[in-house]
């Protein structure tokens, strides 16, 4: 058993690695790629500095808050695309039937579909998301709290594409709606929940899980609730849980596909 | 002993159906309609350790979907199947160690990777330790004659090149059972050559089982002593390839109709492999038409 979570470990680091390399083969776009994902992120921070000159607080959140909640969902969502990127584009996957080459192999299925691409630019989505947090001084508990949570946002981040993905199984034309609703909860992440309220906050807490993901995170980062805190790490393990399970119940009816295809 | 056992096995798909024109597509979304399709439809076989066996079929037969059953991909709908003594819907991990895949539509090399980095890949994904992984890719390399291009990245091979470490990694871990589906497609005949003798080689010196779907009745003919054609999910004919060839064109011969229409043409009654599967084609195909 031991041996084989250490096989399958061994297997998923050599396939980062391999896509890594594959992203490195041409040093310039990659370097270039990394650079301008920081630079984008960092000009829209500009527009919180300018309003923040105005305002002493937004949504309840002061600008060293709202730095924080950046630096988290940056940091979450791109380690999520730096190790799992697969599972953003697991509806076009499901439904062009290319989980064949997945399938035959003797490993976890869904951790090698899910190890098998990673998006290069989510590194410099991560390096602005350390940066930032570092910039805050939340103190040496605080940073540690902020890599803790930048694993269950993760993990969140990544499950919810995974769940949203496996309906595919079932519906037609899911990644659009997979598409939509993760690049929706990274934009929503990037706001202070106190400016959303009634059913919009219910369904940013429950529906799309960005109050899960990063403002609960942010809240116990700033005032710290043991209850929340474990409450977070449960609700990660649920929802991850959940999105395996649909995605093992769905994969009965995995169809496959006769495309012409290759691993790029 | 049999490696390969399917009884009465089954694969149904649902496909969506649309009328045609825009009005078509407005409709699908409020009043959805999909058919059934019955891809297999009944199939039981058995394939004997070591054996060396055809699976063909006509576009649509039932030929893919019965592979992609066989090593775990697709879940059945009914009946049974065990591969070396395991239910790939059981235990698919556990079947994966000792089967081989190559389909020749599909690569699972990875383009950026040379074929040595690729091979090495496969041998971490079949649990082998590194001097067991290096010993292999040199003697597969030796014997597929790697050596020239092993360095280089697989996007810049040709396709015969390819192909053949498509089928090393496959080897990488000596599968006791290897399904090829379509290996030999879009090669020119003189690669088409060099693979059969080497999976040939591979069957003699491994005890491989090989399991073979092809249209091209090349590989048929040179490889397999044993013969299935599936149609519309059916198997139509079980026979070695031996006895079609020569038992065919008796059968042929008898037919009154035939024998005198090739009287007039001045032809002879003796005909290809190649022939007598098209010709079971077209009498299954004027059945299905009936």
């Amino acid at each position: 058993m031991l041996t084989a979570a250490k096989n399958q470990v061994r297997v998923c680091l050599l396939s980062i690695k391999y896509n890594i390399m594959r992203e490195m083969v041409n040093k310039v776009t990659f370097l270039t790629n990394v650079c301008f994902m920081v630079l984008n992120d960092a000009s829209i921070l500009v527009q919180w500095f300018i309003l923040f000159r105005l305002r002493e607080d937004v949504g309840g959140y002061t600008l060293r808050e709202i730095m924080l909640l950046w630096g988290l969902t940056a940091a979450s969502f791109g380690l999520s695309r730096i190790l799992f990127a697969r599972v953003f584009s697991l509806s076009e996957l499901i439904i062009s039937g290319k989980l064949d080459s997945f399938l035959v192999q003797p490993k976890n299925v869904l951790l090698s579909v899910m190890t098998s691409s990673t998006n290069i630019s989510a590194v410099g989505d991560l390096l602005y998301g350390v940066v930032l947090a570092c910039a805050c001084r939340p103190g040496v508990g605080g940073f540690l709290l902020f890599l803790l949570f930048t694993v269950t946002g993760t993990v969140v981040f990544t499950a919810f594409a995974l769940l949203l993905g496996s309906l595919s199984f079932w519906l037609v034309r899911m990644d659009i709606l997979q598409s939509q609703m993760t690049m929706g909860m990274i934009s929503f992440g990037t706001y202070p929940d106190g400016i959303f309220e009634g059913i919009s906050r219910f369904l940013l807490y429950f529906i799309i899980p960005v109050g899960m993901a990063v403002w609960l995170p942010l809240h116990v980062i700033v005032n710290f609730d043991v209850r929340t805190f474990f409450a977070l790490i449960g609700y990660a393990c649920l929802l991850s849980g959940a999105a395996v399970a649909v995605f093992y119940r769905g994969l009965r009816r995995y169809a496959s596909g006769n495309l012409m295809e290759a691993r790029l | 002993m049999q490696v390969i056992r399917v009884e009465d096995l089954s694969k149904t798909f649902r496909v969506k159906k649309k009328e045609k024109g825009m009005t078509g597509s407005i409709k699908a979304i409020l009043h959805p309609q999909t058919e059934k399709i019955q891809a297999v439809n009944g199939v039981s076989f058995t394939v004997e350790e070591g054996e060396m066996l055809a699976f063909i079929g006509p576009n649509g037969a039932g030929k893919s979907t019965t592979i992609k059953m066989l090593t775990g991909i697709l879940y059945p709908d009914g009946g049974r199947v065990e591969v070396l003594g395991v239910d790939p819907t059981k235990k698919r991990k556990q079947l994966a160690y000792q089967i081989g895949t190559v389909f020749g539509q599909k690569e699972q090399l990875w383009t950026h990777l040379t074929p040595y980095d690729n091979f090495r890949f496969f041998g971490a994904i079949y649990d082998l330790s590194e001097r067991e992984t290096e010993a292999r890719i040199e003697e597969l390399s030796e014997r597929f004659a790697l050596g020239s291009f092993i360095d280089t990245p697989v996007r810049n091979l040709s396709l015969g090149q390819r192909i053949r470490c498509e089928i090393v990694a496959s080897l990488i871990h000596k599968p006791k059972v290897l399904f090829l589906d379509e290996p030999t497609i879009g090669l020119d005949p003189v690669v088409k050559e060099n693979i059969r003798s080497l999976i040939m080689q591979m069957n003699q010196e491994e005890h491989t089982t090989i399991f073979l779907t092809s249209h091209d009745v090349g590989d048929i003919e040179k490889l397999c002593r044993r013969i299935i054609i599936v149609n519309a999910g059916r198997i139509v004919l079980d026979d070695s390839v031996e006895h079609l060839k020569h038992h065919y064109p008796d059968k042929r011969a008898a037919d009154t109709q035939a024998h005198e229409k090739a009287a007039e043409n001045g032809d002879s009654l003796s005909i290809s492999l190649e022939e007598i599967i098209t010709e079971i084609y077209k009498s299954e195909e004027r059945i299905a038409e009936k």
